[in-house]
């Protein structure tokens, strides 16, 4: 039997991918909306997903955080067609 | 006063085919330095008259001297003070309790979504990217401007 000898507070792998996707995906989103054209659409966005994302940031069900990743990829997928959109 | 008759004095230097002697230029180069304020009236009519002898089209200075278009350039210290007013700018850090040192999580009290937020506003105020892995690793406002000055290659 094995001794881990990480300390308590660690995060378990799962969870710390989670982690690196969640911190990934917001990025990725905030650097998305820097290519809105509009300054206060830029601002109701950002606030939008600071929002979301704190709102859910205690989450510790593992289903639940994948389904907030898919829905968030999702969000950013669309916001990205759309800017496509625009600018074509 | 004084900057015009050097500035003609320069323009004459520019000249190629000036038929002053280098010598008397030189000589009144020097005169201007040190005679700086009092007779600028007489230095200015000379380099006038002189210029009337030769017929060619003056020159500005700019023919002979390159001119780029660039940003300031960065120091160590211009990166601190931007680093930190980006910093006192954010709405969740208290501006009292700033310092270069204070960490973002153990410190200020902040998460790993306002330290994207915060590397975010760096990016957008130097204007250059970060990637992710580095980015993540930036804790305290030293280590962002050490950071900063690597990728900008400032060094002192």
């Amino acid at each position: 039997m094995t001794v881990s000898r990480l300390p308590s507070a660690a995060l378990s792998l799962k969870q710390f991918l989670h982690r690196q996707n969640v911190l990934g995906i917001y990025r990725n989103i905030l650097r998305t909306i820097r290519r809105v054209p509009d300054e206060a659409d830029r601002k109701f966005l950002r606030d939008w997903a600071r929002e979301e994302f704190h709102r859910n940031k205690n989450v510790t069900h593992e289903d639940a955080i994948r389904m907030m990743i898919t829905q968030a990829s999702n969000h950013l997928a669309e916001l990205q067609k759309s800017l496509a959109l625009a600018h074509s | 006063m004084a900057a015009r008759v050097l500035q003609q004095c320069v323009r004459s230097f520019a000249q190629p085919s000036l038929r002053l002697c280098s010598s008397n230029l030189a000589l009144r180069v020097t005169a201007v330095q040190a005679v700086a304020v009092h007779r600028p009236l007489s230095f200015a009519a000379d380099s006038r008259r002189t210029r009337w002898l030769v017929q060619s089209r003056i020159p500005s200075v700019g023919v002979l001297c390159r001119q780029y278009g660039d940003l300031p350039p960065l120091t160590l210290e211009t990166i601190k003070e931007r680093v930190m007013y980006v910093l006192k700018l954010y709405d969740k850090i208290n501006p009292e309790k700033l310092q270069t040192s204070s960490h973002f999580m153990k410190d200020l009290g902040l998460d790993s979504l306002d330290q994207v937020e915060i590397i975010m506003a760096m990016e957008d105020e130097f204007g250059f990217e970060i990637p992710d892995a580095e980015a993540e690793k930036l804790m305290t406002p030293e280590e962002i401007v050490q950071y900063i000055a690597d990728k900008k290659d400032v060094y002192e």
